[in-house]
Protein backbone atom coordinates (compact mmCIF):
# COMPACT_ATOMS: atom_id res chain seq x y z
CA UNK A 1 0.00 0.00 0.00
CA UNK A 2 1.29 3.32 -0.46
CA UNK A 3 1.91 5.55 2.16
CA UNK A 4 -1.05 7.88 3.29
CA UNK A 5 1.30 11.58 3.20
CA UNK A 6 4.34 12.15 1.98
CA UNK A 7 7.04 11.14 4.15
CA UNK A 8 8.61 14.88 3.86
CA UNK A 9 6.10 17.44 4.08
CA UNK A 10 2.92 15.80 5.01
CA UNK A 11 0.68 15.72 1.69
CA UNK A 12 -2.01 13.06 1.46
CA UNK A 13 -0.57 12.18 -1.79
CA UNK A 14 -1.86 8.45 -1.31
CA UNK A 15 -5.37 10.07 -2.04
CA UNK A 16 -4.20 10.76 -5.87
CA UNK A 17 -2.56 7.26 -6.16
CA UNK A 18 -5.30 5.66 -7.93
CA UNK A 19 -6.18 8.38 -10.48
CA UNK A 20 -2.73 8.65 -11.42
CA UNK A 21 -2.29 4.74 -11.93
CA UNK A 22 -5.26 4.89 -13.78
CA UNK A 23 -4.46 7.83 -16.29
CA UNK A 24 -0.47 6.35 -16.08
CA UNK A 25 -1.36 2.80 -17.71
CA UNK A 26 -4.15 4.71 -20.24
CA UNK A 27 -1.05 6.32 -21.47
CA UNK A 28 -0.42 9.63 -20.02
CA UNK A 29 2.59 11.73 -19.76
CA UNK A 30 3.48 10.81 -15.62
CA UNK A 31 4.69 15.06 -15.83
CA UNK A 32 1.27 16.32 -16.82
CA UNK A 33 -0.49 14.15 -14.66
CA UNK A 34 1.28 15.39 -11.67
CA UNK A 35 1.13 18.59 -12.85
CA UNK A 36 -2.83 18.36 -13.42
CA UNK A 37 -3.05 16.47 -9.85
CA UNK A 38 -1.29 19.64 -8.26
CA UNK A 39 1.18 17.57 -6.73
CA UNK A 40 4.32 20.29 -7.20
CA UNK A 41 7.00 19.53 -4.86
CA UNK A 42 9.58 16.67 -5.83
CA UNK A 43 8.98 15.23 -2.41
CA UNK A 44 5.51 14.37 -3.07
CA UNK A 45 6.49 13.57 -6.82
CA UNK A 46 8.48 11.14 -5.90
CA UNK A 47 6.40 9.44 -3.57
CA UNK A 48 3.85 8.40 -6.20
CA UNK A 49 6.13 7.96 -8.74
CA UNK A 50 8.84 5.33 -6.93
CA UNK A 51 5.73 3.73 -5.16
CA UNK A 52 5.27 -0.49 -6.34
CA UNK A 53 2.28 -1.77 -5.28
CA UNK A 54 3.72 -4.63 -3.89
CA UNK A 55 0.84 -7.27 -2.97
CA UNK B 1 11.03 48.58 23.27
CA UNK B 2 8.26 50.43 21.99
CA UNK B 3 10.70 53.49 22.18
CA UNK B 4 13.11 51.68 20.10
CA UNK B 5 10.87 50.51 17.75
CA UNK B 6 9.95 54.41 16.85
CA UNK B 7 13.38 55.51 16.90
CA UNK B 8 13.94 52.93 14.73
CA UNK B 9 11.15 52.55 11.98
CA UNK B 10 9.71 55.96 13.08
CA UNK B 11 6.00 56.64 14.37
CA UNK B 12 4.25 54.15 11.50
CA UNK B 13 6.52 51.42 12.55
CA UNK B 14 4.39 48.79 13.68
CA UNK B 15 2.18 49.49 10.40
CA UNK B 16 1.39 46.09 8.48
CA UNK B 17 0.09 45.61 5.51
CA UNK B 18 -1.14 41.88 4.00
CA UNK B 19 -1.48 41.36 0.21
CA UNK B 20 -3.24 38.10 -0.98
CA UNK B 21 -1.32 36.37 -3.99
CA UNK B 22 -3.01 33.20 -4.06
CA UNK B 23 -6.12 31.87 -2.42
CA UNK B 24 -7.72 28.11 -2.98
CA UNK B 25 -9.59 25.96 -0.61
CA UNK B 26 -6.05 24.70 0.71
CA UNK B 27 -3.51 26.73 -0.04
CA UNK B 28 -3.07 30.82 0.67
CA UNK B 29 -0.15 33.17 -0.49
CA UNK B 30 -0.18 36.81 0.87
CA UNK B 31 2.81 38.72 0.97
CA UNK B 32 3.17 40.61 4.10
CA UNK B 33 5.26 44.10 5.23
CA UNK B 34 6.15 45.98 7.78
CA UNK B 35 6.71 42.76 10.27
CA UNK B 36 10.27 41.00 12.02
CA UNK B 37 11.48 37.98 11.96
CA UNK B 38 10.46 36.82 15.59
CA UNK B 39 7.11 37.79 15.06
CA UNK B 40 6.76 36.29 11.26
CA UNK B 41 8.75 33.16 12.79
CA UNK B 42 6.29 32.90 15.65
CA UNK B 43 3.17 32.80 13.21
CA UNK B 44 4.40 30.14 11.50
CA UNK B 45 5.54 27.54 14.10
CA UNK B 46 1.95 28.04 15.88
CA UNK B 47 0.63 27.37 12.65
CA UNK B 48 2.20 24.14 12.28
CA UNK B 49 2.31 23.01 16.09
CA UNK B 50 -0.51 24.80 18.19
CA UNK B 51 -4.22 24.85 15.93
CA UNK B 52 -6.36 22.07 17.14
CA UNK B 53 -7.77 19.32 14.72
CA UNK B 54 -8.56 16.19 14.88
CA UNK B 55 -6.85 12.85 14.14
CA UNK B 56 -7.84 9.00 14.83
CA UNK B 57 -6.26 8.75 17.78
CA UNK B 58 -7.77 5.40 19.43
CA UNK B 59 -8.35 2.03 17.07
CA UNK B 60 -10.20 -1.09 18.85
CA UNK B 61 -9.43 -4.00 16.26
CA UNK B 62 -12.49 -6.28 16.55
CA UNK B 63 -10.89 -8.35 13.88
CA UNK B 64 -8.50 -7.56 10.79
CA UNK B 65 -7.71 -10.52 8.78
CA UNK B 66 -5.25 -8.28 6.12
CA UNK B 67 -1.39 -8.62 5.50
CA UNK B 68 -1.41 -5.07 7.20
CA UNK B 69 -0.33 -5.68 11.22
CA UNK B 70 -2.91 -3.75 13.42
CA UNK B 71 -0.41 -1.32 14.38
CA UNK B 72 0.45 -0.62 10.82
CA UNK B 73 -3.33 -0.69 10.01
CA UNK B 74 -4.20 2.26 13.16
CA UNK B 75 -1.09 4.16 12.09
CA UNK B 76 -2.58 4.65 8.91
CA UNK B 77 -5.71 5.87 10.08
CA UNK B 78 -4.53 8.55 12.41
CA UNK B 79 -2.42 10.14 9.54
CA UNK B 80 -6.46 10.18 7.53
CA UNK B 81 -7.34 13.77 7.67
CA UNK B 82 -10.85 14.50 9.07
CA UNK B 83 -12.26 17.76 8.61
CA UNK B 84 -12.04 19.77 11.64
CA UNK B 85 -14.22 22.99 10.85
CA UNK B 86 -16.83 22.45 13.32
CA UNK B 87 -15.08 20.11 15.38
CA UNK B 88 -12.52 22.33 17.16
CA UNK B 89 -15.14 24.72 18.09
CA UNK B 90 -17.57 21.61 19.46
CA UNK B 91 -15.12 19.21 20.81
CA UNK B 92 -12.97 19.64 24.03
CA UNK B 93 -9.64 17.90 24.72
CA UNK B 94 -9.69 14.60 25.85
CA UNK B 95 -7.38 15.63 28.92
CA UNK B 96 -9.71 18.66 29.78
CA UNK B 97 -12.79 15.95 29.68
CA UNK B 98 -13.98 14.47 32.90
CA UNK B 99 -15.30 11.63 31.75
CA UNK B 100 -11.93 9.82 31.87
CA UNK B 101 -12.14 7.58 28.60
CA UNK B 102 -14.28 8.34 25.45
CA UNK B 103 -17.22 10.76 25.36
CA UNK B 104 -19.21 12.37 22.37
CA UNK B 105 -17.67 15.78 24.17
CA UNK B 106 -13.97 15.34 23.97
CA UNK B 107 -14.19 12.45 20.97
CA UNK B 108 -15.86 11.56 17.39
CA UNK B 109 -15.96 7.63 16.53
CA UNK B 110 -15.74 5.89 12.97
CA UNK B 111 -16.88 2.33 12.48
CA UNK B 112 -15.11 0.06 9.59
CA UNK B 113 -16.94 -2.88 8.47
CA UNK B 114 -15.66 -4.20 5.08
CA UNK B 115 -15.23 -7.64 3.54
CA UNK B 116 -13.20 -8.72 0.62
CA UNK B 117 -12.11 -9.15 -2.09
CA UNK B 118 -12.03 -5.40 -1.77
CA UNK B 119 -9.54 -2.34 -1.53
CA UNK B 120 -10.91 -0.41 1.54
CA UNK B 121 -11.03 3.37 0.90
CA UNK B 122 -11.36 6.28 3.59
CA UNK B 123 -14.99 6.82 2.41
CA UNK B 124 -15.87 3.79 3.74
CA UNK B 125 -15.02 4.66 7.62
CA UNK B 126 -18.82 5.63 8.54
CA UNK B 127 -18.56 8.46 10.67
CA UNK B 128 -20.83 8.91 13.73
CA UNK B 129 -21.24 12.92 13.09
CA UNK B 130 -21.51 13.35 9.71
CA UNK B 131 -19.44 17.31 9.91
CA UNK B 132 -16.39 15.07 10.95
CA UNK B 133 -15.27 12.42 8.81
CA UNK B 134 -12.39 12.15 6.43
CA UNK B 135 -11.51 14.96 3.96
CA UNK B 136 -10.46 12.58 1.16
CA UNK B 137 -13.01 9.70 -0.23
CA UNK B 138 -9.98 8.15 -1.81
CA UNK B 139 -7.41 7.03 1.17
CA UNK B 140 -6.20 3.49 0.41
CA UNK B 141 -6.13 2.00 3.80
CA UNK B 142 -5.79 -1.40 3.14
CA UNK B 143 -6.51 -4.79 0.75
CA UNK B 144 -8.75 -7.37 1.41
CA UNK B 145 -8.15 -10.95 -0.32
CA UNK B 146 -11.06 -13.20 -0.82
CA UNK B 147 -13.53 -13.74 2.73
CA UNK B 148 -11.14 -11.65 4.48
CA UNK B 149 -12.59 -9.24 6.73
CA UNK B 150 -11.67 -6.10 8.59
CA UNK B 151 -13.94 -4.75 11.74
CA UNK B 152 -12.56 -1.76 13.91
CA UNK B 153 -13.90 0.93 15.50
CA UNK B 154 -12.11 4.65 15.48
CA UNK B 155 -12.08 7.60 17.93
CA UNK B 156 -10.26 10.72 16.98
CA UNK B 157 -9.49 13.00 19.11
CA UNK B 158 -8.71 16.94 19.32
CA UNK B 159 -4.48 17.41 19.48
CA UNK B 160 -2.07 19.51 18.63
CA UNK B 161 1.44 19.14 15.86
CA UNK B 162 3.78 19.83 19.16
CA UNK B 163 2.24 16.09 20.71
CA UNK B 164 1.89 14.12 17.44
CA UNK B 165 2.22 15.10 13.44
CA UNK B 166 -1.20 13.71 12.53
CA UNK B 167 -2.47 16.36 14.17
CA UNK B 168 -0.12 19.23 12.27
CA UNK B 169 -3.02 21.51 10.11
CA UNK B 170 -0.45 22.23 7.96
CA UNK B 171 1.42 20.31 5.57
CA UNK B 172 3.91 22.91 3.79
CA UNK B 173 3.89 26.35 5.64
CA UNK B 174 7.21 28.63 4.95
CA UNK B 175 8.23 32.09 3.97
CA UNK B 176 10.89 33.90 2.56
CA UNK B 177 11.73 37.00 2.33
CA UNK B 178 10.79 39.07 -0.55
CA UNK B 179 13.49 39.16 -2.95
CA UNK B 180 15.06 42.37 -3.90
CA UNK B 181 17.67 42.67 -6.86
CA UNK B 182 19.47 45.60 -8.10
CA UNK B 183 21.56 45.93 -10.93
CA UNK B 184 24.03 48.62 -10.93
CA UNK B 185 25.43 50.93 -13.38
CA UNK B 186 28.64 48.17 -13.64
CA UNK B 187 26.48 46.48 -15.84
CA UNK B 188 27.70 46.22 -19.26
CA UNK B 189 24.71 44.33 -20.97
CA UNK B 190 26.15 41.02 -21.88
CA UNK B 191 22.88 39.21 -20.77
CA UNK B 192 24.58 36.28 -18.95
CA UNK B 193 22.55 36.52 -15.89
CA UNK B 194 19.21 36.55 -17.48
CA UNK B 195 20.48 33.17 -19.70
CA UNK B 196 21.69 31.61 -16.47
CA UNK B 197 18.75 32.38 -14.54
CA UNK B 198 16.89 28.81 -13.82
CA UNK B 199 13.61 30.73 -12.55
CA UNK B 200 13.41 33.24 -15.53
CA UNK B 201 13.56 35.93 -13.11
CA UNK B 202 15.89 38.24 -15.44
CA UNK B 203 15.59 39.39 -19.25
CA UNK B 204 17.71 41.45 -21.47
CA UNK B 205 15.43 43.85 -23.31
CA UNK B 206 16.90 47.02 -25.25
CA UNK B 207 20.34 46.23 -24.21
CA UNK B 208 18.76 46.54 -19.94
CA UNK B 209 18.19 43.82 -17.30
CA UNK B 210 14.80 44.13 -16.59
CA UNK B 211 13.36 42.10 -13.21
CA UNK B 212 10.23 40.74 -14.87
CA UNK B 213 9.37 38.03 -11.80
CA UNK B 214 11.10 39.04 -8.80
CA UNK B 215 8.72 37.19 -6.67
CA UNK B 216 9.66 33.86 -8.16
CA UNK B 217 13.14 34.56 -7.51
CA UNK B 218 15.03 32.10 -4.86
CA UNK B 219 17.97 33.82 -4.05
CA UNK B 220 19.73 31.17 -5.55
CA UNK B 221 22.87 33.66 -6.19
CA UNK B 222 23.64 32.47 -9.88
CA UNK B 223 23.27 35.86 -11.78
CA UNK B 224 25.76 36.86 -8.67
CA UNK B 225 28.29 34.65 -9.66
CA UNK B 226 28.31 34.50 -13.23
CA UNK B 227 28.44 38.37 -13.55
CA UNK B 228 31.95 39.84 -14.84
CA UNK B 229 30.95 43.03 -13.99
CA UNK B 230 29.70 42.46 -10.25
CA UNK B 231 26.63 44.51 -11.15
CA UNK B 232 23.88 42.37 -10.26
CA UNK B 233 22.88 42.05 -6.04
CA UNK B 234 20.10 39.62 -5.12
CA UNK B 235 19.30 40.15 -1.22
CA UNK B 236 15.63 40.17 0.71
CA UNK B 237 13.62 43.19 1.70
CA UNK B 238 13.82 44.22 5.32
CA UNK B 239 10.32 43.55 7.29
CA UNK B 240 9.08 42.34 3.88
CA UNK B 241 8.02 38.29 3.37
CA UNK B 242 5.83 35.63 1.02
CA UNK B 243 4.28 33.54 3.27
CA UNK B 244 2.71 30.12 1.84
CA UNK B 245 0.31 27.82 4.12
CA UNK B 246 -0.94 24.53 2.68
CA UNK B 247 -3.26 22.60 4.45
CA UNK B 248 -4.11 18.75 4.47
CA UNK B 249 -7.46 19.75 4.09
CA UNK B 250 -8.91 19.19 7.69
CA UNK B 251 -9.07 23.14 8.42
CA UNK B 252 -8.90 25.99 5.56
CA UNK B 253 -5.70 27.97 5.92
CA UNK B 254 -7.48 31.45 6.96
CA UNK B 255 -8.85 29.07 9.97
CA UNK B 256 -5.44 28.21 10.62
CA UNK B 257 -3.78 32.09 10.47
CA UNK B 258 -6.79 33.39 12.52
CA UNK B 259 -6.28 31.04 15.05
CA UNK B 260 -2.56 31.40 15.02
CA UNK B 261 -3.14 35.25 15.50
CA UNK B 262 -4.94 34.31 18.37
CA UNK B 263 -3.11 31.59 19.72
CA UNK B 264 0.02 34.57 19.70
CA UNK B 265 -1.97 37.26 21.58
CA UNK B 266 -3.16 34.51 24.25
CA UNK B 267 0.59 33.83 24.81
CA UNK B 268 1.70 37.32 25.02
CA UNK B 269 -1.25 38.27 27.28
CA UNK B 270 0.29 35.75 29.92
CA UNK B 271 3.94 37.02 29.51
CA UNK B 272 2.40 40.84 30.17
CA UNK B 273 0.40 39.14 33.23
CA UNK B 274 3.36 37.25 34.27
CA UNK B 275 5.69 40.01 34.39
Amino acid sequence: MIPIRCISCGKVVSAYYDEYQKRSEDGENPKEILDDLGITRYCCRRMIIAHVEAW
Amino acid sequence: MVQVDLEVRGEEGSKMEIDIKKQTDNELIFIVDGVDVPFINAIRRICMMEIPKMAIEDVDIIRNDSTLFDEVLAHRLGLIPITSSTASESIIFASECDCGGHCPKCSASFILKEKGPKVVYSKDLKPEDPDIKPVYDTVPILRLKKNEEVELAAIAQLGIGLEHAKWEPTTACAYKYYPKITVDDNCDSCGMCAEECPRGVLELKKDKIIVVDAENCSMCGTCMRICPTGAIDVGGEEGKFIFRIETDGSLSPQEILTKACEVLSEKTDRIIEFC
